[in-house]
């Protein structure tokens, strides 16, 4: 039971770290993001599981943290707010070819990160970038100046 | 039968940015979560703090010693335990516990249940239970004398348990078990 209660906990736990490690541009993990996944994970799964590592006690915490997860789901479709508390919110880098200072700081951003987003679509220079937003997953959307 | 057309017009329902990009920011909301990290990341840090100095246990201030009035029993102990994790009550006795090559010590049975204890170094020659816990008789003959009760709490929450040589005073001690 108190397995159960652990799998829960450790769940929300790591919901909040990494809701609070600010989003990295980028939506495909890199070697640095590859550390705190395997590193926390593993912690997680040593105090969670404890003395009791036999099937039945493991099978039951892989079970509540699907259920937990499934929960959280349902809730975030249901209720937008919990939504943006969980997943973020998409946020403009640059409007109107203007770069958002306070933005890009908060979410430590460069100017290159929004460049090589841009790349990625064939926009050669950040000058031809109207709009760029940070998505929830991380990534970057840009927009052209000249498709307005 | 027919249904009735649909009047209400469809709406984009996401935020847009200059009434041209539909992106949904809500910049109030993020201003808020800024707060709110910054809030977190301090509570973290000072998790951490805690854990150095040994507020969650294993730690300097974690560490704590009781001893009766006459120094017959001293006893060393941990005042924050965690869940699972192993730790030592050491148990020193003074020239009154002595008597005829032997020193006897009574554990309240929490140190047993709650506590944990899963083995007592020197081995007892004899255990006797009685009066909600157990007696240990160890043969002993000068000073310093120890015995070392190893633990291993498997449930959380705050646990008294009471320590001593019988028919003397005894050392009361109150441990937080963490989870």
């Amino acid at each position: 039971m108190i397995t159960i209660l652990y799998a829960v906990a450790g769940y929300f736990f790591l919901l909040l770290t990494v809701r609070v490690l600010a989003r990295r541009p980028g939506a495909q993990l890199t070697m640095f993001e590859f550390v705190l996944i395997f590193l926390m994970g593993g912690v997680i799964i040593a105090a969670t599981a404890a003395n009791d590592r036999s099937l039945t006690n493991c099978t039951c915490a892989v079970i509540a943290v699907g259920l937990v997860h499934r929960m959280v789901a349902m809730l975030k479709a249901r209720y937008p707010k919990l939504g943006a508390v969980v997943d973020g919110v998409p946020l403009v880098l640059r409007e109107r070819g203007e770069w958002k200072e306070d933005v890009m700081r908060k979410m430590r951003m460069a100017p290159e990160d929004v460049a090589a987003a841009g790349r990625a679509k064939g926009i050669r220079s950040i000058d031809q970038i109207d709009y760029a937003i940070l998505e929830r997953s991380g990534e970057i959307s840009t927009i052209r100046t000249e498709e307005k | 039968m027919a249904t009735e057309p649909m009047t209400n017009p469809v709406e984009d329902t996401v935020a847009k940015v200059d009434g041209y990009v539909a992106v949904g920011e809500d910049l109030e909301f993020q201003r808020r979560w800024w707060r709110f990290e910054r809030v977190v990341w301090t509570v973290f840090v000072l998790i951490l703090v805690c854990d150095l100095l040994g507020l969650l246990g294993r730690g300097y201030l974690a560490k704590a010693q009781s001893k009766t009035s006459d120094q017959s029993v001293t006893m060393d102990y941990e005042r924050i335990e965690r869940t699972n994790t192993p730790s030592i009550i050491t148990v020193n006795f003074g020239p009154g516990a002595i008597h005829g090559g032997e020193v006897r010590l009574f554990v309240s049975g929490s140190v047993v249940k709650e506590l944990g204890a899963q083995r007592v170094v020197p081995q007892p020659k004899t255990s006797e239970i009685g009066d909600g816990g157990v007696t240990y008789t160890f043969e002993a003959n000068r000073l310093p004398a120890t015995v070392d009760i190893a633990l291993s709490p498997s449930l959380p929450g705050i646990h008294h348990f009471t320590l001593g040589v019988p028919g003397s005073e005894m050392v009361q001690a109150k441990v937080t078990v963490l989870p």
